[in-house]
């Protein structure tokens, strides 16, 4: 990991020397090594506290928003940073050529609640390799196997390496299966209707509206959500039943076609509710009815921008 | 005595091409159907038919254009694309489906929306009422709810 975060760094280093880029987006160290933090470098930086292991946490895609379209961004992408780039692009909400994708073929983002789980909050090491994650707790060392600790979006992903990137550090991995994909859809099908809503009601009712999926997702750009607009109010904003469930039915249905099942809501949602079993289902039937998956490219519009008479068909009653 | 079920009905403004029809539906509908008047299907927002089921609604219908012949070009693709997901959705979560309906008119379809409700309010009454999303807080007697 050591030798990628130099190949990193001097790669960065050469952006800012070549002034191809006016910031670079990547990860740097924080005071607990479990949460290394998003980094926003700008040329002069000193560039010795960048870090970048299986624990970022974050999708890097979600800053991008933030700059102007002037601004040349430098962006460090795992795969699915990589398509939620790209999926912005598509909207326009940054140009490409303004862009420098520093790709790295993701192993997986490990959860933190799975390790946290089993030692305690506390940890003071992370040591990790291709097979193994090793982590210091009170003088004590643990180890875990990569997969018994990876999050559970990154063990359903199929695009490991980023979709095209500038440059790419690192060799590619080989490619997920489209059948895992489906687990957590299939899972929540075979249920019946009653075993579903029951299911939705538990998951959706325990949300305390702290919104951080929202934040955290690089597809909610708006500058003004449906919950905080108002009046007329568009939904009650409290924690009622109705409430709840209509963000989460409503959130995971404005990522039709868009999100990238980068799984970075799950990871911000302090209450731990499950939402990508929506997000998956909705991008499933994009792939079925349009044959659409978001991100894999940076021109073509998403099913919902790009309907035309083709459809007329489908008028039935 | 038996309640009948609430509807609550989105109409487009253009999709009503006879006289006696759009008459009907503005001054005639029955107490248990309220009418929501759009511009055209394109304008109603997914939030608008979640509002009317976490508002009480039994059920929704929805009345617009046939392909080709809305008066917006296209809004009607866009309802179309994004509503039936929508619906997807909603099944998926556990929600009956019956309970959202399309209508898509025609020009030759006179006398056919009074049809459609009777159909679909005695659809209402077969389904169960078990697996119906939260409703909403109503808002206090005499406040206007914003």
């Amino acid at each position: 990991m050591s030798e990628l975060i130099a190949k990193l760094k001097s790669e960065i280093k050469r952006l800012f020397d070549e002034d191809v880029v006016d910031v670079v987006i990547a990860f740097k160290k924080a005071d607990s090594p479990l949460r290394p933090q998003p980094a926003f470098y700008r040329k002069g930086d000193s560039l010795e506290d960048l870090e970048y292991n299986s624990l970022c946490q974050n999708n890097l895609a979600n800053y991008l928003t933030r700059y102007p379209h002037e601004t040349r961004i430098g962006i460090v992408v795992r795969g699915c940073e990589s398509r939620s780039v790209n999926a912005l692009v598509v909207e326009k909400q940054h140009p490409r050529e303004n862009l420098f994708k520093i790709g790295i073929p993701c192993q997986g983002i490990v959860d933190l609640r799975k390790i946290v789980k089993q030692t305690g909050e506390d940890v003071s090491g992370y040591k990790e390799d291709q097979e193994k994650i090793s982590v210091v707790f009170k003088n004590k060392e643990y180890q875990f196997d990569r997969k018994d600790v990876l999050h559970d979006s990154c063990l359903r992903c199929v695009h490991p390496n980023p979709v095209n990137p500038d440059v790419l550090l690192g060799d590619p991995l080989p490619e997920g299966d489209p059948g895992v994909l489906r687990q957590a859809v299939e899972s929540f099908e075979a249920l019946t209707k009653q075993e579903r809503y029951t299911w939705f009601q538990q998951e959706a009712e325990r949300c305390i509206r702290c919104y951080a999926c929202r934040e955290a997702c690089p597809m909610c750009y708006c500058t003004e959500c449906f919950v905080d607009h108002n009046p007329p109010r568009w939904t009650e904003s409290t924690i009622s039943p109705a409430g709840t469930q209509a963000w989460h039915i409503i959130r995971a249905f404005h990522q039709t076609g868009r999100c990238t099942s980068c799984g970075a809501c799950e990871r911000a949602c302090p209450m731990d509710i499950k939402m990508t079993y929506l997000t998956d289902k909705l991008n499933e039937d994009m792939l079925n009815q349009y044959d659409f998956a978001p991100g894999m490219d940076d021109t073509t519009q998403p099913p919902f921008a790009s309907f035309n008479l083709d459809d007329k068909n489908r008028f039935v009653a | 005595m038996e309640t009948k079920p609430k509807i609550a009905l989105f109409q487009c403004q253009w999709c009503l091409y006879s006289e006696p029809d759009q008459y009907w539906v503005d001054h005639n509908l029955p107490p248990s159907i309220r009418l929501m008047k759009v511009s055209c299907t394109g304008r109603i927002n997914t939030l608008h038919i979640l509002n009317a089921i976490q508002g009480g609604a039994d059920g929704v219908m929805i009345s617009g254009c046939r392909p080709e012949k809305c008066h917006f070009k296209e809004g009607n693709l866009s309802a179309l694309r994004q509503h039936e997901e929508f619906l997807n959705l909603l099944d998926y979560i556990g929600y009956e489906r019956d309970r959202v309906r399309f209508v898509w008119l025609d020009l030759q379809d006179r006398g056919r929306i009074q049809q459609e409700l009777a159909d679909f309010e005695n659809k209402l009454q077969e389904l169960s009422t078990a697996n119906t999303l939260a409703t909403r807080i109503n808002a206090p007697e005499g406040e206007v709810h914003v």
